[in-house]
């Protein structure tokens, strides 16, 4: 690519992933919303969750990896565990990271 | 501007930026790879703020994609930000003026939305607030994507200090917390088989995040339902 290329596309991703997040706040910020559209929006969030944290898990490199050899799987174990017993954000990265970094050098 | 509320909101990005940098280096270290200056480096993390789609646009760009498969590529990317954002509406109508409420919404990342959303539970939005969470997660984005760019070279290895998952512990944190109705429960875990099962079958589906979008409208129409 050269150099007027790349500008183009660091402006063409630029609109189309900033409109999809004003564009929406913009048109409901100024109208009712309906009902059940809000309902369901507020749906939204645990079901995103929950599908990013699977992603995340069970595919790090962008296939489907269910054998003991994914790490990410037997990080998941600590992780989700202080998750519940602390509802910490941070406490719960802290001890993701660790369990990574640990893992990472006793078995990969 | 409200101080105490915009020193929550950076507090509370504090976690988001920790697993911004490991991704924003990486970021910057692939784009100078793939041909950007350090300046387009930077831009791009500036102007874009989308993770998944600025990593897609510099795989294509380097196979030799063309500009409108790569901007067409990330409107499917940034699709659930369109979700995302009218989902936060409800919280911000009424605090937040509506020019505002639309312009700080130019940072919402799936993690700037879950956070705003888990504070959002027990605490009214504020200007203030987002602004300090918005601002200091682009800021961990754009300040790591050019440490990337500018040192890349030198160091190569960050899984080894765990950093890769950063991202997937803050899921889960944010998962258990957002996770209040039965009914949560269930929309999480069908998300999950969803976003799981079309991303195996379509690998494109995969790639571009595609699966997430589709994994998010069953999940959440399946929450209405059994919500009644």
């Amino acid at each position: 690519m050269n150099d007027l290329s790349i500008w183009l596309m660091i402006f063409g991703v630029a609109v189309v992933s900033l409109a999809p997040r004003i564009l929406p706040v913009a048109f409901f910020s100024r109208r009712e919303m309906p009902p059940l559209l809000e309902k369901w929006l507020s749906f939204v969030a645990p079901a995103v969750l929950g599908a990013l944290t699977a992603v995340s898990i069970l595919t790090p490199a962008g296939k489907i990896d269910l054998s003991s050899d994914n790490l990410y799987i037997w990080a998941f174990i600590p992780t989700l565990a202080v998750g519940l017993k602390s509802k910490s954000i941070f406490l719960t990265l802290f001890v993701g990271i660790l369990s990574m970094a640990f893992l990472y050098h006793v078995i990969g | 501007m409200n101080k105490q509320e915009l020193h929550q909101g950076i507090r509370e990005a504090f976690p988001i930026a920790l697993g911004y940098l490991p991704l924003g280096f990486a970021f910057g270290v692939l784009a100078r790879d793939a041909g950007l200056s350090i300046i387009q480096c930077v831009s791009m993390s500036a102007l874009c703020l989308t993770g998944a789609g600025q990593f897609i646009a510099i795989g294509m760009s380097k196979s030799g994609g063309s500009l409108i498969a790569i901007i067409l590529t990330n409107i499917l990317v940034n699709l659930r930000y369109a979700l995302f954002a009218a989902s936060t509406v409800p919280h911000l109508k009424g605090r937040l003026s509506p020019t505002a409420a639309a312009a700080l919404s130019y940072g919402l990342t799936d993690e700037v939305y879950a956070v705003s959303m888990n504070r959002y539970r027990n605490h009214q939005a504020t200007a203030s607030y987002l602004a300090g969470l918005v601002f200091t997660a682009h800021l961990a984005w754009i300040g790591s994507t050019f440490a990337g760019a500018l040192l890349g070279q030198f160091i190569s290895n960050t899984d080894r200090l765990g950093m890769n998952f950063a991202l997937p512990a803050m899921y889960i944190s944010l998962l258990i917390m957002l996770v209040r109705r039965k009914t949560d429960i269930y929309a999480a875990l069908v998300a999950a088989l969803i976003a799981l099962l079309v991303g195996h079958f379509i690998p494109a589906a995969m790639a571009t995040n595609f699966n997430i979008v589709a994994a998010t409208l069953i999940g959440a129409t399946l929450g209405v339902f059994l919500n009644e």
